[in-house]
């Protein structure tokens, strides 16, 4: 399973919607219910599933699903 | 008959009758920045076609079309195609989760329901916790009608006309819209508004606001908040205000970048969107140009002193706090221009407003003695019911008084000064939720056998949802079960409503018949003396 599939199940996992599919363009306007609060569900679920930590700063910074792709690979493979 | 007229008709149809329908009802701005302008007109030909949907599905007056949708042009067209059909609106927060969804669904009645298919499958998952009296949902965004019981909305609307007749006047007493708000037990209550109930929003429009005619306004509230809809759609209609409306979300660069490029000068909003706002760099405030702002607003909580004094650094300009609740249904106390501003306070009655301090034996309060706030009743907007709550209803009066739920004092020169709640209702980022919804989805998670949760004071958002929780024996507490219990309120009540903390605890603290002690939850949080525990359950 490849990091945009294990992303893909976490983001429908959070958001209860099986029908999410993920692109690096993906940002919160395309997906329904993501706001600042279910963002730190995500968060959560994201480290959980990766098992990483991220700062407040990368937290705060992520514009699209690209850009948090690019942080998990960055810690994955550190 | 006592009459007035049908909302629908003084905010939109007498405006085109009167040679408005070319003028610039709102300048829409979308989550991309784009802009769509509507006319009067515009605005009401789209709520006739859905008025004729509606009529065409059998709608009668009285019967109740929910709207299920984000902040959107297509919300405020179906809720003035409700009211021209005389049926009831309720407006409903995209957020809500699907118990959220039954529980509001159920209790209204509703027989319609409008949503897009990015939020159907909520509404599906709704349907599942128990029967309703839903005979359709009408799809904003779907092509094809999928069976009878999910319908495009386009395809309905592509053979409906743009006109539709409808009385303007109407029995004062017409019921117009259902807003739900949250108690400190039990399930969310419906407070019931009329069509007469535009007298006061407009009224207390004017008197707040001290628009003049070249003013342009914006107000962020969403319309499935009273604020939302009176102050956003209602009043400004009415009085045909120059405003904007943004569809999106918060975010500062656009919150800053709408006030400079569409130039307003008149600013609604709330504490937390200004609390959060303070979270940034001073730097961004200097990219921006705000010297066509003459004044702001603010409701939902009370307004620190010190943000008042950082929006004056800011922008430049007083921030005027003022209070209402869903119940009253337009503004009650208010600071304004003309009226020296004590930062911290919601300011004064407005004129034809009868506001006291009761105290528990419901006789005035002192000066500076902190009591029940009331409200002589009889103002035009006031709630008529809580829908299938009678009972509760007239638990909120006493003889001619309104009691607000609200703990507060008046000061030797007449100003309100809110103090808290006065009942386990917790007021986060402007929303009531109320521990019941919460507890219940907390509940529903297999490790968890009893809980509570409480209100406690937050820099930003003015309360913070903290949940104590008693574990089965034999499990633990990890990141994953923390991440199950925030998950599972998000998506069944609504984020809004999600606690920021979770406690472990061997047992939750109760009365002998079995009621939360939340107050000695409080005192333990915030290590004070929980006072008297003589009637704590025993371990």
């Amino acid at each position: 399973m490849n990091l945009y599939d294990q992303l893909n199940e976490v983001f429908r996992e959070v958001f209860a919607d099986d029908s999410i599919q993920l692109t690096p363009e993906t940002t919160a306007d395309d997906i329904e219910g993501w706001d600042s609060l279910s963002h730190v569900n995500l968060m959560i679920a994201v480290e959980l599933k990766f098992g990483i930590e991220f700062t407040q700063k990368e937290i705060r910074s992520f514009d699209n699903v690209g850009q948090m792709a690019a942080c998990v690979q960055a810690k994955l493979t550190k | 008959m006592n009459t007035c007229e049908n909302i629908a008709y003084t905010c939109l149809r007498k405006p085109c009758e009167l040679g408005q329908g070319g003028r610039i009802a709102y300048k829409w701005i979308h989550n991309d920045l784009s802009d769509s302008q509507y006319t009067y007109e515009m605005i009401d030909q789209a709520s006739n076609r859905f008025a004729q949907v509606l009529k065409s599905l059998g709608i009668k007056k009285g019967e109740r079309v929910s709207v299920y949708l984000p902040k959107s042009p297509e919300l405020i067209e179906c809720f003035f195609g409700i009211l021209k059909n005389e049926a009831v609106s309720c407006i409903l927060f995209s957020t809500f989760g699907e118990s959220a969804l039954y529980d509001r669904l159920s209790d209204s009645q509703t027989r319609f329901v409008v949503t897009r298919l990015s939020l159907l499958k909520r509404i599906r998952k709704a349907l599942e916790e128990g029967p309703t009296n839903l005979q359709a949902i009408l799809v904003t965004d779907l092509e094809e009608h999928q069976d009878d019981f999910v319908l495009s909305l386009p395809a309905l609307l592509s053979t409906a006309s743009g006109s539709f007749d409808f009385p303007a006047q109407v029995d004062a007493e017409t019921p117009a819209f259902i807003q739900y708000t949250s108690g400190s037990t039990g399930k969310p209550k419906g407070a019931l508004h009329v069509h007469s109930a535009s007298t006061s929003m407009v009224a207390s429009f004017k008197e707040v606001f001290h628009l003049e005619e070249s003013d342009r306004y914006w107000c962020t509230a969403d319309p499935a908040w009273i604020t939302g809809l009176v102050y956003g759609v209602i009043a400004p209609l009415v009085t045909l205000t120059d405003q904007v409306q943004f569809g999106g979300n918060f975010n500062a660069e656009s919150w800053l970048g709408i006030l400079q490029q569409e130039q307003v000068n008149v600013w609604y909003t709330a504490p937390t969107a200004l609390r959060m706002l303070m979270q940034e760099e001073e730097a961004l405030f200097r990219q921006y140009d705000y010297s066509l702002l003459k004044r702001m607003y603010s409701v939902g909580e009370p307004l620190n002193p010190e943000v008042y004094h950082w929006g004056k650094k800011v922008f430049g300009v007083d921030i005027y706090d003022n209070w209402f609740q869903s119940e009253t249904g337009s503004i009650m106390i208010t600071n304004q221009p003309g009226l020296a501003v004590k930062p911290g306070s919601m300011g004064k009655p407005l004129s034809y407003i009868e506001a006291c301090i009761l105290d528990e034996q419901m006789q005035p309060a002192p000066v500076r003695q902190q009591g029940f706030l009331c409200l002589k009743k009889g103002w035009p907007s006031m709630f008529r019911t809580y829908i299938n709550k009678e009972d509760l209803y007239r638990e909120k009066f006493n003889g001619d008084f309104y009691i607000s739920g609200d703990l507060a004092y008046r000061d030797e020169d007449g100003y309100f000064w809110y103090v808290s709640r006065s009942d386990d209702v917790i007021n986060t980022a402007g929303h009531l939720v109320g521990p019941f919804e919460v507890e219940s989805a907390l509940l529903e998670i297999e490790e968890v056998v009893d809980v509570a949760v409480i209100g406690v004071p937050d820099p930003i958002l003015h309360e913070k949802i903290i949940a104590f929780l008693c574990l089965k024996k034999g499990c633990e507490w990890s990141r994953a079960l923390e991440l199950k219990c925030r998950v599972n309120i998000s998506n069944k009540v609504s984020t809004t409503a999600t606690p920021q903390e979770y406690h472990l605890v061997d047992r939750i603290p109760k009365n002998k018949s079995g009621k939360i002690l939340r107050r000695v939850l409080k005192a333990w949080y915030e290590g004070k003396d929980p006072g008297d525990l003589s009637t704590m359950e025993e371990a």
